[in-house]
Parts: structure tokens; sequence; C-alpha cells
């Protein structure tokens, strides 16, 4: 391209930003596709610290205290828990809602602890109700720790080591549905971060075309002497700039929100740093000429805006399977898949993301080949702009 | 200077321009007349690049407008058939953008955009958003931003179409002081009084046809209508007119 020609690229660039930039409802989609993200995840995450939070900080109702005052003692000593009388009708109180869990001590407690026979506990609780079920999980191993306590001190009692009665040695590994659902949160990251790409972009690559075509302003356009490879150039790279705008708008975000949100108290060894906020934006910049160069093809092919938006419908959906995918069925990465627009992005978040830092040479080329078809696209594009049918068709 | 020989156009099975000659010289204005749907718009696009001719040869000052189009281009300014606007930027932003596209920068752009707003009677409005603009505006801007390169060829499709009196007069205006200028203005039109007004030379087109050229006055004495409006009916063979 010679002198002149990159001179007009740079003022179709700069003349559809200012158009875009006056545009009220393109700011908002901008704001509203990488506000949206971030703040989901930041919603997910804080409903589900908060859940953690109420399991960990339980409040026991207990009927008939009176019975087992050695136990309750006990139990108050426990950290994160507080024992309060216990409703008089348990199993109502739980069917309605009232209490998760209720614990019930009979009569024949004391007499049984006594002489040394099972003493019984009742736990009244639904099992068909979310929150309950951790909750009763807690409360139970807390009764349990009493259990083996006290059975340790009745053989020490006896002359026999605990030991012996410990045949086996259980350990628990845990892997809570806090922390699969927490790793579930996080696999969204990379679908929310390329839709921020493509919903970015869609305002100048739907009005820069069809748009330009609906107006009828396409014509006199076209009829200056710049190039149309110039013309359908600087439409490109005002898209891509748009685009890559919203991108790092999500990825300041997530930076922001994960500073923020403990995930270490959900139990999750998960870091969203510099060096993370790096990877993620390298991996997905790349991303944004080729999208925008897509989606202007398609666009032009559209007579009016109400087209154009629903053939980018059409790709956003095929944008969102590989992400989707991920989400489901978690990718292994192959070398083939970084070649692939869209799966290679998602492929390098999910190592990004994991922890992994994938080699510099997978970034460079996938940059590459998402340019290089962008290219293409382009080269359509200004195709397209020569055709009668698409200047002058309506 | 504009040269047409032999110009054809079909789509489909419709011959839109068909063997279409003519001469249009500097320092004059040409009228292309004829009904809707004659083929004056077609002509035209085929005059401005955006469509090729399937046969003929367009010279726009001895450039070939079929073979070097972007150089036909630098020698035209036109104002098309559809010359929407961008409702979001201003009448001197739309002049400033295709200044530029057309290579003029700096002072030189912003005292020809002044000039052009000052021409037009557009200053008052010019840095207002081309979205509430009338009719009359409009054309105006579309005008303005079509000439902004001061080209030797100005090209104009129906210009005065829809428009009011007062704006009527100021795009008459404009042609008469480019054609004074000594530019090459080619206009099209379907009303009579607007072109025997204007124009130097009248070429009556019909059915993608050239039916009659020449000046208003030839066109009385080929017909022998005494009134021109006669004469384009006759011409044009819409109907049969009794003399």
């Amino acid at each position: 391209m010679n002198p002149t020609s990159v001179a007009q690229v740079l003022v179709v660039f700069r003349t559809e930003l200012k158009n875009w930039g006056r545009d009220r409802r393109s700011l908002i989609s901008v704001l509203v596709g990488s506000l949206f993200g971030p703040l989901i995840i930041a919603f997910m995450f804080n409903t589900m610290a908060n859940r953690q939070r109420q399991v960990e900080d339980v409040k026991i109702p207990v009927v008939g205290a009176e019975h087992a005052p050695a136990l309750v003692d006990w139990l108050r000593q426990q950290p994160g828990i507080e024992i309060v009388a216990g409703p008089d009708d348990p199993q109502e109180a739980v069917r309605s809602k009232r209490e998760d869990v209720v614990v019930v001590i009979p009569n024949d407690f004391a007499e049984k602890f006594t002489a040394s026979k099972p003493a019984p506990v009742r736990f009244v609780s639904d099992s068909s109700s979310q929150t309950a079920r951790p909750r009763l999980q807690r409360i139970r191993g807390l009764f349990q720790r009493y259990n083996s306590e006290i059975a340790s001190l009745r053989l020490i009692g006896r002359g026999i080591s605990p030991v012996v009665a410990s045949p086996l040695q259980l350990e628990d590994v845990e892997v809570s549905s806090a922390q699969q659902r927490a790793a579930q949160i996080l696999s969204f990251i990379p679908l929310f971060i390329m839709m921020a790409a493509f919903t970015g972009a869609m305002s100048i690559s739907t009005d820069s075309t069809a748009g330009e075509r609906e107006r009828g302003s396409l014509e006199a356009l076209l009829i200056n002497p710049a190039p149309r490879r110039a013309i359908a150039a600087g439409k490109w790279l005002a898209g891509t700039a748009t685009s890559m705008l919203s991108v790092i708008i999500t990825g300041a975000l997530l930076y922001a929100i994960f500073e923020y949100i403990p995930l270490q108290d959900l139990g999750l060894r998960f870091r969203l740093g510099g060096p993370q906020l790096m990877g993620v934006l390298g991996a997905v910049l790349p991303l944004c000429p080729f999208i925008v160069a897509i989606q202007m093809y398609l666009a032009t092919f559209a007579k009016s805006f109400k087209e154009a938006q629903s053939y980018l419908s059409l790709l956003m959906m095929v944008q969102m399977v590989p992400g989707f995918l991920a989400t489901m069925y978690p990718l292994s990465s192959k070398a083939w898949m970084y070649f692939v627009p869209w799966v290679g992005q998602q492929v390098l978040l999910t190592d990004v993301l994991g922890g992994k830092a994938p080699s510099v040479v997978f970034f460079i080329a996938t940059a590459a080949l998402n340019i290089a078809i962008a290219a293409i696209a382009v080269q359509g594009t200004t195709a397209l702009l020569q055709r009668e049918k698409i200047i002058f068709g309506r | 200077m504009i040269r047409i020989e032999n110009l054809h156009k079909r789509f489909g099975d419709v011959r839109a321009v068909d063997g279409v000659t003519f001469t249009a010289p500097d320092g004059a204005v040409t009228g292309l007349l004829g009904p809707n749907g004659a083929g004056k718009t077609t002509t035209l696009r085929m005059l401005y690049t955006l469509m090729r001719p399937d046969e003929g040869r367009i010279l726009v000052d001895e450039v070939d407008a079929v073979t070097d189009p972007q150089g036909a281009r630098l020698r035209l300014g036109v104002l098309p058939d559809q010359s929407g606007l961008y409702p979001r930027l201003t009448a001197r932003e739309h002049i400033e953008y295709f200044g530029e596209l057309q290579g003029i920068t700096g002072a030189d752009l912003r005292n020809r955009v002044d000039h052009l707003l000052k021409m037009l009677d557009m200053t008052s409005i010019a840095d207002r958003r081309t979205a509430g603009y009338s009719h009359g505006e409009r054309t105006k801007t579309a005008l303005a931003r079509a000439i902004v390169h001061n080209p030797k060829n100005v090209l104009l499709d129906e210009p005065t179409n829809g428009l009011d009196v007062m704006s009527t007069r100021a795009v008459r205006e404009i042609i008469r002081r480019l054609k004074s200028e000594g530019h090459t203005v080619l206009f099209s039109s379907h009303v009579m009084q607007e072109v025997s007004a204007l124009c130097d030379t009248i070429v009556v087109i019909a059915r993608g046809k050239i039916v009659a050229s020449g000046s208003p006055d030839d066109l009385r004495a080929q017909t022998g209508h005494q009134n021109l409006e006669d004469a384009f009916v006759a011409l044009s063979g819409v109907d049969v007119v009794p003399s």
C-alpha cells in the first residue's frame, strides 16, 4: 500500500471511531458486553462464599439439652458453633423449613450413657434441601468426633489402647461440591472474555457495512478515489479497536474482582494476577481482528442492520460452541487445537488460568493464524465492495 | 470533458442502457433528460465507475473510466442518486471526511470547507449533527462533500429532486458558478423546466437510447413543438401529444 492509501485508511479509521463514539447505543453495548461476565462471576462467587460461611458458622437447635450437659458443653467449645434451644415440634419445624437440622437428645440418653450403652441422638433434617445437607454433614461430623473421643476414654479406662479399636485410618480428601462449583465458574471465564471481544466489535461491524448500505451512504463513499481496500481496512481497524477495548475492560474487571474475592476460603488455589492477566490478553487480543473481519464480511452481505444482526447472532453461537464444550468436557490441549480459531483461544485461556503457562510459540502461532485469516476476510470484504449487487442492491 | 461512446448495460433481459453516445464539454452544463426508468441513473453510475458497462467507452478528461476507474474518480465530483449521510456527524465533518479521503489536509482543507459552507449558506448549521437536517440541508451537505476537491467534472443525479424553492435556487446557483469556472457539469433530471433553465445542451434519453440532443432551441425546431415540455413528451415517446 502506498502512503496515500495508508493516510486514507487512517481517515476511515478515525471517522468510524468518531461516529461510533457518538452512538450511545454502541457505547452501552460495549459496556454491557464487558461488564456482564465479570459481574456474573463476582455474583456467583459471592453467593458461594456466603453459603460456605453459613455452613461453617452453625447454630444448632438442640431439643433435650438438659439430658446431656457434658455433650452440649463440649459442642459449645467447638469453633463457630452456637447451641440454641430447639423447637417444640422438631419434625414440623424442619418440614416447614424453619430449621435445617434439629438435634434431639431423648430422655434415656443420660441413663444409657452412664451405663456405657449406646446413647441415642437423633438428627431431624430434610435431605432434599440444598442448604441442609452440608449443615447436617458438619453437625454429624461433630458428634462423630465426640463419639470417638468418649470411646477412646472408655478404652483407656479399661486398660486398652484406643488404637486397637481403630483398625482403619480414614482420611478425607475434600472435593467438596463448593470447590467443584467454583472450578466450574472459573471455566466460564474464557467464554465471557471471548464474548466481550465479539460484542465489542459488533456495532462497528454492522454500522460500517450494512449500515452504510441501509443509509445509502456507501455509494458516495465508494466514489472517492480511495481504493476499496483502504476503506475496508480502515473500517476493520476501527472495529478491532473497539473489540480490543472491550476485552481490556473485561480483563481489568476480572483482575479487580479476583483481588477482592477470597478464593482460598472456597478452598481454591486459583490466582488471576498480573502474569495471568497478560496471558489472557495475549491470547484474546489477536482474536479481535479475526472476529471483526469475519463479522464485517458477513455483515456486508446484509442490506440492513437487522439482517446483519441476525447473521452475527448465528456467528456468536458458533463462537460459543468450544467454550461451552470446554465447561462440560474439560479439554486436554492437543497441538492442533491451537490452530483452530476460537478453540485455540479457549485452550490457551484454559492453560493460562489453570496455572500452566503455554509456550510463547503457541501464543505467536495462534495470533499469526488469526491475523492471516483476518487479512483474507478483509480481502473478501474488499471484493464484495466491488460488486454492483452489494453497492446498489436493496 | 466527458465523452461517452456506444454505452450498453443489460440487467437480465432488460436493456437499461442501449447504445448511448454523447459528449459533455468543458465550461458548459449538459442535461440528461428523460422520464423515470429511461436509463439516466444507470448511465451516470457507469460514468462514475461503480457499474461496469457491458460494452462501450467512457472518457473523463481522456482517462478511460473502464480500464482506470480510480484515475477517473480522481477527476469526478459526484452527487449520486443515493447520497445518504452519517446521522451522528456534522455537515462540516462530512465535508472534511471526503476532503481527507481526497488527500486534502490542514489549512487548505479548512479553507475549502469554510468556503463551501458559506457558498451554500450553511454556516449556521455546519456544526450540528445531520440527523435533524431537512431534505434541502442534506442535499447541500452531500453536494458540498462531492465537490470539496474542486473536481474538473461534476455529475449530479437529480440534484433538485424534492427540494423546496430556496434550496433549488442554491443548487442552481452552484451549477452556474461551476460552469463559469470552466467545469464540466452533467446533471440528470426528469423535469423539463429544470433542464431548460440551466443547460447549454440537452440530451434526451428514453428506454436506454438517446432520442435527441442539442440546445433547447434545436429541440424545439426538431420536434416542431414551441413548448419544450411538449417537445420532451414527443421525444421520449411516453405519450402522443397533438401539435
